[in-house]
């Protein structure tokens, strides 16, 4: 047996659009259900605490490709949506994402080092080491609740196919749409709303945005295309586009604000943040107001992907 | 302890509490095969049981992979269905993984072989049926981006009374093959060989499966092995007696393969001598599966439109 964990689709360059359905028959397993964002949306907390374990997912991540962290995370909301709320401890999110990542590692054949891990994992705390047997255990609770469906579906899967129906001659040119696209979806990912759509539509919707960036003249031809592909709904890839264009332009505009050094998105915190500007002249909220800005430095600096591995011994 | 403050501490029945096991039915390189029932259904399933080989790294990235593409196969009629993944702990308290299957009571080997036995053919709609539901879960495997590589009648399993055929052995499942040894006068995998792999081909296409097919196709009709070598020089001997000797000509590139030797030089024979009762669609459609160039062998989807089907009742396939 034989297969591209990532690119599925691969053999198909030169295959017509019904020449593949079962992806998109089943790509439904491996997203959490639709009820997973409202629960969400009830509880600011739950928000925040998902995404300190993406931060973690990430900071483990940060020397891999970043199809790793992507199905990471995958498995982590896939868990949450079955497990219920995370909890509050911060040890037992660090088994989570420790363990969510390893799982992640081995489907993509990815040699890790296990003391690395735990290094990264304690750098921010005296927190416990993990035992092997510790993290085994959670891995199988972790697979169990997952059903052993670990080869998730991702929007990186149908990539290659919604590329062909665009009909680019170029290889250079597919890659750059390639490329333009996978960084929207890994960064979208970070964002709770995304995750209501299928991965074929947020595929669909990351590189109509993508070819609209890149590729202006000839984005009508690509709308076309992908409105015409019968296993799209046309509708809902306008609403995931409209969701990843206000992601995408969040993070731009976050970088404009002076206040601001970090290329992550306005979240709650930011907001939080620029409240309290309004209250400086409150001793009290001046002291509040440096508690979250560094927590929020914190959270941005395992949003950084490119931060070199030697910087996180600095923490 | 620890685990339940993570929501783990739900009691999930272990597999030996699950089920009952009837009796073995087949043991292999890496554990044993048995026919079991579901406590709770009354269900009869087949029981894979197997040992990880755990160090430090927990479950092992195989098993892993495998089985989380047995999951994704499970959903096509035609692939056996692995119904659940168990983890438990044997004597030793050492991890054990059941994989609990749908129970299928034949395979296409054993249904050869009674025909073979009572000197009558197999129906010629039967063949037609079979074959078309070899070509859909075929299809839906490379539908998935994944080749199985090993298609022989041993691991198509059968349901005798409703004729439904499913794809087994792929993946980890494959581990529970009998051994070898206990065939001595058949050497399973190589009869079923695409000549490109016999040749030493180390870049696999989807092709080296409709080949089987094809062999599997033609046996079905003579119930004998269409190439019966003992050793993989005598496949490839077998393959050219019937098909000629291939050349740049009809198979560009094949000198240049890594196992390629000079051979005798035969002509091609109709196949229609090989297999004598295959109407003239069907040979067709067989021709086009034992294309010596794999990027012209027929594909799964195609062999499913060929015409050789167009009078077969497709509806409850």
């Amino acid at each position: 047996m034989d297969f591209d964990l990532e690119n599925p689709l691969g053999n198909f360059h030169d295959l017509p659009c019904d020449a593949v359905p079962s992806l998109f028959l089943i790509e439904s397993d491996h997203i959490p259900p639709p009820n997973y964002c409202q629960s969400f949306k009830a509880s600011d907390f739950d928000i925040s605490v998902r995404r300190d374990v993406v931060s973690l997912i990430s900071q483990l991540s940060c020397t891999f490709d970043p199809v790793l962290p992507y199905l990471a995370i995958n498995y982590l909301d896939r868990f949450l949506a079955h497990q219920g709320i995370l909890q509050p401890k911060p040890w037992a999110n660090k088994l989570l994402a420790i363990s969510c990542f390893s799982l992640a590692a081995k489907m993509l054949k990815t040699e890790y080092s296990a003391t690395d891990v735990q290094v990264l994992m304690n750098h921010g705390d005296g927190g416990a080491i993990f035992e092997a047997q510790t993290i085994q255990r959670m891995e199988g609770i972790v697979l169990g609740a997952l059903q052993w469906r670990m080869r998730s579906i991702t929007p990186f899967s149908f990539i290659p196919f919604f590329v062909n129906l665009f009909r680019l001659k170029d290889p250079a040119l597919r890659q750059v749409l390639k490329d333009g696209a996978s960084e929207i979806i890994l960064k979208s990912q970070r964002e709770i709303k995304v995750l209501e759509f299928k991965p074929s539509t947020v595929a669909a919707s990351a590189l109509l945005y993508a070819s609209h960036e890149l590729f202006p003249f000839q984005y009508p031809c690509f709308l076309r295309a992908i409105s015409d592909c019968s296993y799209i709904n046309k509708e809902t890839v306008v609403q995931c586009y409209n969701v990843i264009h206000d992601i995408t332009r969040e993070e731009y505009e976050s970088v404009l604000n002076i206040n601001s050094t970090s290329d992550t998105p306005v979240n709650v915190l930011d907001e939080h943040f620029l409240s309290l500007e309004s209250e400086k002249t409150n001793g009290t909220n001046v002291v509040t107001q440096e508690q979250d800005f560094k927590r929020r430095k914190t959270t941005d600096y395992g949003n950084n992907r490119t931060v070199p591995f030697s910087h996180f011994h600095q923490c | 302890m620890e685990m339940e403050k993570t929501g783990a501490g739900v009691a999930v029945l272990s597999a030996k509490e699950a089920f009952e096991k009837l009796e073995k039915v087949g043991e292999g390189t890496y554990g044993k095969v048995y026919r079991a029932r579901e406590k709770a259904t009354g269900k009869i399933v087949a029981l894979k049981k197997t040992r990880l080989h755990e160090d430090q790294e927990g479950v092992p990235p195989t098993t892993l992979r495998e089985v989380s593409i047995l999951r994704m196969l499970s959903r096509d009629p035609h692939v056996v269905r692995l119904m659940d993944v168990k983890q438990g702990q044997n004597k030793e308290g050492k991890t054990v993984l059941y994989l609990v299957f749908e129970y299928m009571d034949t395979d296409l080997k054993k249904f050869i072989r009674s025909f073979r036995q009572t000197g009558q053919s197999i129906p010629p709609q039967t063949i037609k049926s079979l074959m078309y539901q070899l070509c859909k879960g075929i299809a839906f495997c490379h539908g998935h981006g994944i080749l199985h590589r090993d298609l022989k009648p041993h691991n198509l399993l059968m349901d005798r009374k409703t004729m439904m055929l499913k794809i087994a052995d792929l993946g980890l499942a494959r581990a529970f093959t009998v051994p070898i040894k206990k065939y001595t006068h058949e050497i399973l995998t190589l009869w079923y060989r695409a000549p490109e792999v016999l040749l030493g081909a180390t870049h696999y296409s989807m092709a080296v499966d409709i080949w089987s097919v094809g062999c599997i196709f033609a046996e079905l009709v003579t119930k004998q092995a269409l190439f019966a070598g003992d050793s993989e020089l005598q496949q490839l001997l077998h393959i050219f007696r019937l098909l000629g000797t291939p050349n740049e000509e009809v198979w560009p590139g094949v000198s240049k393969l890594k196992d390629w030797h000079e051979y005798p030089q035969w002509n091609p024979k109709s196949l229609s001598t090989a297999v004598p009762g295959l109407d003239e669609l069907g040979l067709d459609l067989l021709s086009q599966m034992l294309e010596y160039e794999p990027s012209k062998r027929i594909s799964a989807k195609k062999a499913m439109e060929h015409a050789y089907f167009n009078d077969l009742d497709k509806g409850h396939l």
